[in-house]
């Protein structure tokens, strides 16, 4: 007889839609009439709705609507207004960054001088939704958590798109927009700065993305495991402990030995997800300025493995002329 | 001494899948149990090797320290041990080892009475792991195609992997999996964020319920999945991510072999663009 | 029933996935130390698609070097005059069948008179014997003892397959927006990535720097960029699909640049690529006046060559099949020091 596994729920119970917890002086910007999704509520809540709209989330859809469009007609027009091919190759096509000939200084409109413009109403844009999250925290009287989240997020953004290009003289080295070409200049840092695998902040930021998917697949299988003493209900488990708690502490203690608590296992969850990015800005912000070749440097520290010769030497043909390279 | 306040009562006899009363006890916090005896059997012996091996090669240097899988020359066989052959018995024990960890998890919650979610969700990074060093190697015909267990060495492995399809980014598999990795990270600091701000909201401020979890999604972003779904979606994205993770790499090679921005050919090359 | 549905949701997608691809089994061959990944992946029944392509001609018996010299009996031979008439007419059979063979002679002559100059072909070709001799006595260090003749390029075509021409400016809607700089266009010269899709005028006519590294762990004023980088990864997109090898043929991409404990190809490699630049420069660029317009690019520039030209796919061009054993009269004269630069 199959166990049900609380993967999907069976049997929604529906009722009022729920308007929020009220908050002074902005009730009013409160817009959309809630309604419930049927599909939806086989996974979470089925409620859509309401959405808090005021002067900074306008402000900030507005910066990046004019941004995300000045990247489609950059991309529509790269294609010579063809609809079809811009279609047929919208992964590929993009809004590049300037040349390096041109450094700092504002270039063409032609040449980078539309990305330029879009980064700055993109940052705009999402400075004003950071403001937003800041300010709805703040109504509703929770902890400032998620700002600070999302300014790690931020960091990593401002390192790639503004102070690492700052630092190196040349907006052309920072990121197009457009899909396969971001993927492109991904590739292109690597091979340019002599392989990222050797840079340790790389490394560390890697164990942080693998380490929160592990995390997040712990935790969240975990809750799922103790919903049957409602371990879903976190805040009521963490201010007075239940057997949803006590069991989910127990099944990680005695598999590894430690447990983390209701509450102490969302701080190892945020720590995770946060030193994400923020170890790979560092990792980036160092790369070109401080070191110019990761792979030489982790042979200048005793890193780099050694590896049995297998093919006859060779020299680089280069240096036998006489020249260097 | 090492149990919590309340563990005394949870320590009960059964759960057990192998072995009955046996082995059914505890050293310290861990939980034993046959599957333990696995385990620490698997570690030690897969350990132990790595450390011999790398007493064999030429450096205790922690970051070169590598022990490689056999030339592909000797295909699906058993390798001679240092030309390959301890790193198959290292990958046997690593697989002994997690299948263990993974059966003595279905104990544990057999015994605490949860549900098997922990266990299944392992499982798919133990898939992920034996797809990398035996579904793989085995389609492309030799134990040579694995990893080599090295810190700096696998990474090599990665990286040349890699470019053995030019461009492996362009690979859709990978695009997913890789898409599914950021936003499962995401979510977590989502995740972590909510709760933290609700149990923890400042100076002068009360605990908060998940009433205000939820407005202060549906402010936000006009949803929130609230909490049970934020548990279901995070092992959701997590597994994809994992899932992806090894259908991107199983397809390079025995299912791909040329540059991956080039499968992208079938698209644009479809009819219905004329 | 949700979980059935989402599972088959995922199978759906996943054969849909693999319907674009290919299948196994696969051959590799490892290349480096086990377990570095420098291995080469080959799809069995691709090669034996492409066994045809890449097939050697038929060879003649080597013909009489006795007799008249061709120099001596016909008139206006410019290039070939030390072979013997028996081995002047045996050449120039062959290359009716390795670059004419529906056209015939009448491709490069006037059938009333072989030695008159009328045709385009006739003169481009005559450049193009002494582009092979001097391919095979002068980069021996690319081509060895195998050799080229015409047939490596052309194939029994009057126009080798694979060519290239200059890219012209990008047709814009307007001079104001949508500027791509040479890339972010799929593109077959590059794979079909988003790579520059011209890697050729830079590298292979012009001589701008491949290398992107420093040589250095910190910087000591290294100045290339990452588009730079980008423009080099698409040359060398080109080459691997150019010769149906990936990067870890030349390569251990955890550094590129390195040389030490590389395979001896990546030499070989970096004469290649000064070759192709050479004979680009020296052969076929001075041309441009002889050819015809619609043998030219849309720039007006002449048809030159990439790895491609000659490689059509083949890690050796035919296979490594050996082309001069049996035409010494394609060799050169051993050539002065190499004109080529060194610059890397």
């Amino acid at each position: 007889m199959p166990q049900y596994q609380n993967l999907f729920t069976a049997v929604q119970a529906t009722g009022p839609t729920q308007s929020g917890v009220p908050i002074e002086n902005g009730e009013h910007e409160r817009a959309l009439k809630p309604f419930f999704l049927h599909l939806l509520g086989r996974i979470g809540n089925a409620q859509i709705g309401p959405i808090y709209l005021g002067s900074l989330g306008l402000a900030s859809l507005i910066l990046g609507t004019l941004a995300f469009n000045i990247i489609g007609f950059n991309m529509l027009a790269s294609v010579n207004w063809n609809p079809i091919e811009f279609v047929r190759q919208l992964f590929w096509l993009a809004l590049e960054p300037p040349a390096p000939v041109y450094g700092l200084s504002f270039p063409p409109m032609n040449e980078g001088g539309w990305w330029l413009l879009t980064g700055l109403f993109l940052t705009a844009s999402l400075f004003f939704w950071w403001a937003r999250m800041y300010r709805r925290a703040k109504a509703l009287g929770l902890g400032m958590h998620i700002p600070w989240a999302f300014a790690a997020a931020l960091w990593l953004y401002l390192v790639l798109g503004f102070f690492r290009p700052i630092l190196m003289g040349s907006w052309s080295e920072a990121v197009p927009f457009g899909i396969f070409p971001h993927l492109d200049w991904t590739a292109a840092f690597s091979l340019r700065y002599g392989n990222l695998f050797y840079n340790p902040f790389h490394a560390l930021s890697i164990v942080f993305l693998y380490g929160s998917v592990l995390l997040f697949a712990m935790h969240g299988a975990t809750i799922l495991a103790v919903t049957r003493y409602g371990g879903e209900r976190e805040i009521e488990q963490i201010v007075d402990r239940g057997t949803a708690s006590e069991r989910a502490a127990l099944f990680w203690r005695w598999t590894m030995g430690f447990n983390a608590t209701m509450e102490s296992i969302h701080r190892w969850a945020w720590w995770f997800a946060v030193l994400c990015p923020i170890t790979g800005g560092i990792g980036i912000l160092l790369t070109g300025t401080v070191v110019d070749n990761w792979y030489l440097w982790a042979v200048k520290h005793g890193v780099a493995p050694p590896y049995p010769v297998v093919f006859p030497v060779v020299v680089d043909p280069a240096t036998v002329m006489g020249v260097k390279p | 001494m090492a149990m919590l306040s309340f563990e005394k009562k949870y320590r009960i006899r059964g759960g057990t899948l192998v072995s009955g009363d046996l082995l059914d006890f505890w050293i310290g916090p861990f939980y034993v149990g046959f599957f333990g005896v696995t385990t620490l059997f698997f570690s030690f012996v897969g350990t132990a090797l790595i450390l011999w091996g790398a007493s064999q090669g030429p450096t205790w240097n922690l970051w070169q320290i590598s022990i490689a899988p056999p030339d592909l020359s000797y295909g699906l066989r058993f390798a001679p041990l240092m030309e390959g052959g301890l790193w198959q018995l290292i990958t046997i024990c690593a697989i002994g080892a997690f299948g263990s960890w993974a059966m003595r998890e279905v104990e544990i919650c057999r015994k605490l009475g949860m549900g098997y979610h922990v266990p299944a969700a392992f499982s798919m990074a133990i898939f992920a792991y034996v797809t990398l060093e035996v579904i793989r190697p085995v389609l492309l015909g030799a134990w040579g195609h694995g990893f080599p267990y090295g810190i700096f060495s696998h990474l090599d492995w990665v990286s040349n992997v890699g470019y053995q399809y030019l461009h492996f980014h362009y690979n859709p598999a990978h695009m997913i999996a890789v898409s599914f990795f950021f936003a499962t990270t995401f979510a977590l600091s989502l995740h972590g964020g909510l709760v933290l701000s609700a149990t923890n909201p400042g100076r002068g401020q009360v605990v908060k319920t998940p009433e205000h979890e939820d407005t202060f999604f549906r402010d936000t972003i006009g949803y929130s999945v609230g909490t049970l779904g934020i548990h279901r979606v995070g092992l959701f994205l997590a597994l994809a991510a994992v899932w992806f993770s090894a259908l991107c790499i199983v397809i390079s090679g025995p299912f791909w072999s040329r540059g991956w921005p080039e499968w992208w050919g079938w698209w644009l090359n479809m009819p219905i663009w004329h | 029933m949700n979980q059935a549905l989402f599972f088959k949701g995922l199978a759906l997608a996943s054969v849909i996935l693999l319907s674009a691809c290919e299948r196994p089994p696969m051959d590799s061959v490892q290349r480096g130390y086990r377990g570095t990944g420098m291995v080469q992946v080959y799809n069995p029944r691709t090669i034996e698609q492409n066994e045809e392509l890449h097939a050697a001609p038929m060879v003649m018996p080597p013909a009489s070097p006795d007799g008249p010299k061709a120099g001596k009996t016909y008139q206006n031979v410019k290039v070939l005059g030390d072979l013997s008439v028996a081995q002047f007419t045996q050449l120039m059979v062959n290359m009716t069948s390795w670059v004419a063979p529906n056209e015939g002679c009448v491709y490069c002559h006037n059938p009333a008179n072989f030695a008159e100059e009328g045709k385009y072909t006739k003169v481009v070709a005559r450049r193009m014997i002494e582009m092979t001799q001097h391919i095979n006595s002068g980069w021996k260090n690319h081509v060895a003892e195998t050799g080229v003749t015409c047939y490596t390029c052309h194939r029994g075509q009057p126009v080798p397959a694979q060519i290239w021409f200059k890219e012209p400016p990008q047709a814009n809607g307007a001079d104001f927006i949508g500027g791509r700089a040479g890339q972010n266009l799929a593109a077959k010269s590059v794979g079909l990535s988003s790579l520059p899709s011209d890697p050729f005028t830079p590298f292979l006519l012009d001589s701008l720097d491949i290398r992107v590294n420093g040589t250095t762990a910190l910087p000591t004023g290294n100045r290339h960029s990452i588009k730079q980088a980008e423009w080099t990864y698409g040359l060398m997109t080109h080459m691997s699909s150019a010769l149906g090898v990936n990067c870890t043929y030349c390569h251990n991409s955890r550094s590129f640049s390195s040389w030490e404990g590389n395979p001896p190809q990546r030499v070989t490699a970096w004469h290649g690529i000064r070759m192709a630049r050479e004979l680009n420069l020296n052969y076929l660029e001075p041309l441009t006046a002889t050819f015809p317009s619609h043998r030219k690019g849309e720039l007006g520039d002449v048809a030159k060559l990439n790895c491609a030209t000659c490689h059509q796919g083949a890690y050796k061009p035919l296979n490594g099949a050996p082309m001069i054993k049996n035409h010494p009269e394609l060799v050169g004269k051993p050539a002065p020091a190499q004109v080529a630069s060194a610059k890397p």
